[in-house]
């Protein structure tokens, strides 16, 4: 065990914590943040994805030793135009079935906007493809994030 | 509500408190008005959610469909978690009564309670209201969470409720005129949706009780294997955080037998996991890894996917089956004019349910006295399953429900709940259990394998004049269920292996349905859609072959053999009308058409459902691109949660017909995460138009019906375009090749 400090949502916090956890099992058991979700641990699914520096990272294969300085941004503490636009877009379709894999739906959509502003569907399919969603609510995804773009003014 | 309102929302408990523990009338201020209704002094409502919410919407239609009789202001309404009572329990097939979510049956089972219970609080808060206004109950009116007197005097349900509790309830009141409906019927927003957009939903693996402990598991390669030493306990118990190694026995779960899952063995395997108990979870995993265990591999061990199938196909050569439904003389015919007897063979896998959210539960046993928090479907089985493991009353089992991260039937076996409570038993803590992705598939409760072989003869139009269908396999209900099989003097069938089968609706004179069940020792059980996925392809599949083979149009194929059927004719038409099946697909392009009417278990509901996919082409190979989706669900409470049923079923149903297959090696399944487990990705979802059917039947079944007929009509797009005929799932890759 070590002490580590993370920068999360804008606010250092100093956790004990054996240096190969990865900062997804960090943020959920030692932070109780735990709105990102495990799905898979391998980076298959997407389900833990969280911002590093404002880049979609899997947090199951990062482990904490890693993160060095890099502020985190998770589910909880997402802000700014593009957030907003993804969440309201989201919640005004009912995206959601089971919800599990929003939390990184959400993140993935929001580093999509913040990259490309008007987004095709092909350009969706790239940048979403490694965010399963077991309920299929998929239909509802690429209209959210295309209702998102239009918000945005792209 | 403005979106931002409800945003803000999120930051508050008010609509988005956990699935909450307490049962109703716990609590000290809000007063009982039915065993669904509880109304604060303030005027705020809870209303008792029974069915498990596992995406497909009963958090907010349940409750819709009593705010909509007791004239509650949906605003202020809250949902929670209800177990305990009667009136929380339905019937499944012959079963008695118990709270469970499974089969399609919530809906169609519960709205005329829950109008009845809404009904009645409305009646005994009106009559509160008269009393004290002193006037007759029968000129005042509800509305909104206010009772109206004649001269437009109001009082707020809150300020009745303690009068009204008082109050008895009518059992037959006076339900509202449907004309009158300003909730049942309209596209309400989900209740769970702002928690599940901004990360304060509580899904099982999110729960945090005080002083838990956290748990991993390795559980023993095959099936019938156990685990007979840990090499390495006293180095395991040194690393980080480990708390104990504690050895789980083997859970017989979900079945009337036990060990009947297992029907190659007399007695089930001692233990045959061991789980870690750590101060958190990746300590747990990380020693749980690490474990050297010893196993014995069982009678089993020698299970393979080539096996399998070396019994499907002896089971389809087999001289007879057990018949299911028997009309006309088709085995006569079918001998008479073998010459021309068209015949088809399908096979199909063993697949994994693979909810996102990994099975995991939180339990806590002190001194006997067991509580448990988590994902869980079926309420009652999950009691009975941790009462038989560690002893005790059923009943005084305390179950937490939580929202569960997708189930599709695989959180109705709790065996991942009585493990979490062995384990808090070991150690006198709560502990929280979760299960590795690769622990969650190799050793998840599969949906049963099939085979099929399907002959006919035409008459001289070209339509079945004698069919013969045959579907083998692992029996569900061979497996789990032996009192729900149908017996004849020949055997014991499973309407499962041929749901949409033996119930089928088309014309046909001479028609014989037959089953074989050919037992394994995988552990099985029902997921969404059940048997009709694999035999509605069968099915579907073998009518389109039989119509293109006579040369005639798929729609006017399954149209002159539903003449007799006007609801099944409706969808068909509508699906027909839109898709523009009478105007020639674009060059390049295919379509395919397909129909089932989805019966629920016991008969309960018929909701019918016709389909047309649109591949087109891109590239070498050939996509979907659209699938029309025609309904007749009986009357809908919600068209919003319902479409999200048509678009995600239609996606499910296309991980099963495009990647679903668990196979088997030594025993052992060989998948084990999703790069060998793939699931839809959104690059492969098409376009869906939904058609929902205006109709006057109550409300049917839903969340499983469109799932069967998705994988046939691609099937016979891919037979019009290159003329193969597909007999497996998944789909072959290579078919899809232009």
């Amino acid at each position: 065990m070590a002490t580590v400090t993370l920068r999360i949502n804008g606010a250092n916090r100093s956790l004990e914590v054996d240096g190969d956890t990865p900062l997804l099992w960090a943020l959920r058991d030692h932070l109780k943040l735990t709105g990102t979700k495990f799905g898979c641990g391998e980076a298959y699914c997407g389900a833990c994805t969280v911002f590093v520096d404002g880049n979609p990272v899997r947090s199951c294969s990062l482990p904490v030793s890693q993160v060095g300085n890099g502020a985190i941004t998770t589910i909880e503490g997402i802000s700014g135009p593009e957030a907003a636009a993804v969440q309201q877009a989201w919640i005004a379709r009912d995206v959601p079935q089971c919800g599990y894999c929003q939390s990184g739906q959400i993140m993935s959509a929001i580093a999509l906007l913040k990259a490309i502003r008007k987004p095709t569907d092909r350009g969706i399919d790239l940048a979403m493809g490694g965010n399963l969603c077991r309920c299929a609510t998929y239909v509802r995804i690429r209209a959210a994030i295309h209702d998102a773009a239009r918000a945005l003014g792209g | 509500m403005s979106l931002s309102r409800r945003l803000v929302l999120a930051g508050t408990a008010s609509l988005l408190v956990p699935l909450a523990a307490a049962p109703l009338g716990s609590q000290t201020t809000a007063h009982e008005i039915t065993d669904w209704i509880l109304i604060e002094p303030n005027g705020e409502i809870t209303l008792g959610l029974s069915q498990p919410e596992v995406g497909q919407g009963s958090y907010t239609v349940l409750p819709q469909i009593l705010a909509e009789e007791l004239d509650a202001d949906w605003r202020l309404v809250k949902v929670r978690f209800v177990t305990g009572r009667a009136a929380y329990k339905i019937a499944f097939k012959n079963e008695p009564p118990v709270q469970k979510e499974g089969a399609s049956m919530s809906t169609t089972t519960l709205y005329g309670r829950l109008r009845t219970a809404g009904a009645a609080a409305r009646e005994v808060l009106i009559l509160a209201a008269a009393a004290r206004w002193r006037v007759a109950a029968a000129d005042c009116r509800a509305e909104k969470g206010f009772v109206i007197h004649p001269r437009g005097e109001r009082l707020a349900y809150g300020a009745l409720a303690a009068e009204a509790a008082e109050l008895p309830l009518n059992p037959t009141p006076l339900l509202k005129d449907p004309s009158r409906f300003t909730l049942i019927g309209k596209p309400v927003a989900r209740l769970d949706t702002v928690a599940k957009c901004t990360g304060a939903a509580v899904f099982g693996i999110d729960v945090d009780v005080p002083n838990m402990l956290h748990a991993a598991l390795r559980s023993v390669s095959s099936f019938t294997g156990a685990v007979t030493e840990v090499r390495n306990e006293a180095d395991v118990l040194k690393m980080p955080g480990v708390r104990a190694v504690v050895r789980l026995p083997a859970v017989a779960v979900a079945n009337e037998d036990p060990g009947s899952q297992n029907p190659g063995m007399k007695h089930l395997p001692r233990d045959n996991a061991v789980c870690v108990v750590a101060d958190h979870f990746w300590q747990a995993k990380r020693a749980a890894d690490a474990l050297d265990l010893v196993f014995e591999v069982g009678t089993q061990s020698d299970l393979s996917t080539s096996k399998i199938d070396a019994l499907i196909e002896a089971a389809l050569d087999a001289p007879n089956g057990v018949a299911a439904v028997e009309t006309g003389r088709p085995r006569d015919i079918l001998r008479e004019r073998q010459a021309s007897v068209i015949e088809r063979r399908f096979v199909l896998p063993h697949i994994a349910h693979a909810p996102l959210e990994p099975v995991n539960a939180t339990a806590s046993y002190e001194d006997g006295a067991v509580e448990v928090w988590g994902p869980i479907q079926a309420v009652a089985a999950c009691q009975q399953a941790i009462a038989a493991a560690v002893g005790g009353s059923a009943d005084a089992v305390k179950v937490n429900v939580t929202f569960l991260g997708g189930s599709f039937g695989r959180k109705i076996v709790p065996d991942y709940v009585v493990q979490a409570v062995i384990a808090s038993k070991a150690v006198g803590r709560p502990v929280k259990l979760i299960r590795t992705r690769e622990e969650d598939l190799r050793h998840g409760i599969f949906r049963v394998n099939a085979g099929g072989r399907f002959r006919a003869v035409l008459d001289d139009a070209g339509y079945p004049l004698a069919v013969e269908a045959r579907v083998v396999g692992q029996s569900l209900f061979g497996a789990t269920r032996k009192s729900w099989l149908d017996r004849t003097p020949e055997g014991a069938w499973d309407e499962s292996m041929v749901d949409g089968i033996y119930n089928q609706s088309y014309r046909l004179p001479n028609f014989l349905v037959e089953t074989i069940d050919t037992p394994l020792p995988v552990p099985v059980y029902f997921m969404r859609s059940v048997g009709s996925t694999a035999a509605v392809f069968f099915w579907e599949s073998f009518i389109s072959d039989l119509a293109n083979r006579a040369g005639i149009d798929q729609y006017t194929y399954r149209r002159n053999m539903l003449s007799h059927d006007p609801l099944a004719l409706r969808v068909l038409d509508v699906v027909a009308a839109a898709a523009h099946w009478t105007t020639p697909p674009a060059p390049g392009h295919a379509r395919g058409i397909s129909y089932n009417c989805y019966v629920g278990r016991g008969g309960r509901f018929k909701t019918y459902v016709a389909q047309v996919v649109e591949l087109a082409p891109d590239g070498d190979r050939l996509v979907l691109k659209r699938v029309f989706c025609a309904v007749d669900p009986g009357l809908v409470i919600n068209p919003n949660t319902l479409t999200a049923q048509i678009e995600g079923g239609i996606g499910f149903a296309l991980t099963t017909a495009l990647h679903s297959r668990i196979t088997f090696a030594n025993g052992v399944v060989e998948q084990s995460n999703f790069d060998s487990y793939p699931l839809l990705a959104i690059d492969e979802m098409p376009e869906i138009v939904p058609l929902i059917l205006p109709s006057d039947r109550p409300p049917q079944g839903f969340g499983e019906v469109v799932l069967a007929p998705v994988a046939p009509a691609i099937a016979q797009a891919l037979l019009q375009a290159t003329g193969r005929r597909i007999d497996v799932m998944p789909l072959p890759a290579d078919a899809f090749r232009r």
